[in-house]
């Protein structure tokens, strides 16, 4: 085992990495989701995976996989998870407005009732 | 991703049984009926194929790498790619995860939906340029 061939392709792609576009999905998703072990999985999977596919292409994977329609549906994707996102956020939103008004509502209540009860 | 239940952050790997598919689609739907490994395999499904499709172009930067690993072992350099894509995606979920403790639940899933919605257009821009102009000759030697 070539122990400086393995460190030199670990930091090269690792740096390639950091900050990619899969990165910031990869942030996203495990933001707003519950599950992070199987985002983990699911993103580490999918990223050996590929790579793999791109090895075994030797490089010219684009000649094997129509890999423009398949980023053209990733991109679809995106947009899908994206929108819904923006709207659940809104939402959730409106609901947070709501139960805040409704509490302060009854807490005002309550005050005033505990003034009037008081005079 | 599937249902509101961010925020709580209960046991994830608890009926993580990878052999469960057969909830998958179903536990997607019902939601709430099958709440373990239903949304267990529904986050992992949806991570995947979201990564997957959108990685598979990306990675002629290091098909080019482990090509140019032909100096002796492409088994060491493809470890070596693993290791790192497996970090950088843990990298990507404990930033997450700090995020989401950070800010409030409907802030960050906005912030993350634009950032998806930016993603996607940045991912659409790329495959039409690249549909459109056909590649000449990759520089791969």
């Amino acid at each position: 085992m070539d122990f400086s061939l393995l460190a030199s392709t670990f930091i090269t792609v690792f740096l390639a990495e950091l900050g990619d576009k899969t990165q910031l999905a990869i942030v996203s998703i495990s933001g707003t989701s519950s599950r992070p072990l199987a985002v983990f999985a699911g993103s580490s999977l999918a990223l050996v995976l590929a790579s793999l596919l791109g090895a075994a292409a030797g490089g010219s994977l684009s000649a094997v996989i129509p890999t423009n329609a398949l980023q053209l549906a990733a991109a679809a994707g995106f947009l899908v998870l994206g929108v819904r996102l923006i709207r659940r956020a809104a939402a959730a939103e409106i609901t947070a407005d709501a139960t805040r008004e409704a509490t302060q509502g009854a807490s005002a209540g309550e005050a005033g009732k505990a003034d009037s009860s008081q005079a | 991703m599937n249902s509101e239940e961010s925020g709580e952050l209960p046991a994830e790997g608890t009926g993580a049984e990878p052999g469960g598919a057969h909830t998958s689609s179903e536990g997607r739907k019902a939601g709430t009926a099958t709440p373990a490994s239903g949304a267990f395999l529904g986050a992992l499904v949806t991570t995947f194929t979201t990564v997957f499709l959108a990685e598979l172009g990306d990675k002629t930067q290091l098909a080019a790498l482990l090509l140019s690993a032909q100096s002796g072992q492409p088994l060491v350099v493809f470890i070596g790619a693993s290791l790192a894509l497996i970090s950088s995606s843990l990298v990507g979920v404990l930033l997450g995860r700090w995020l989401a403790r950070l800010l409030p639940a409907h802030e960050l899933e906005r912030l993350a939906g634009l950032l998806m919605v930016g993603l996607s257009l940045w991912l659409g821009r790329q495959a039409v340029v690249q549909l459109n102009t056909p590649p000449t000759g990759l520089p791969l030697g």
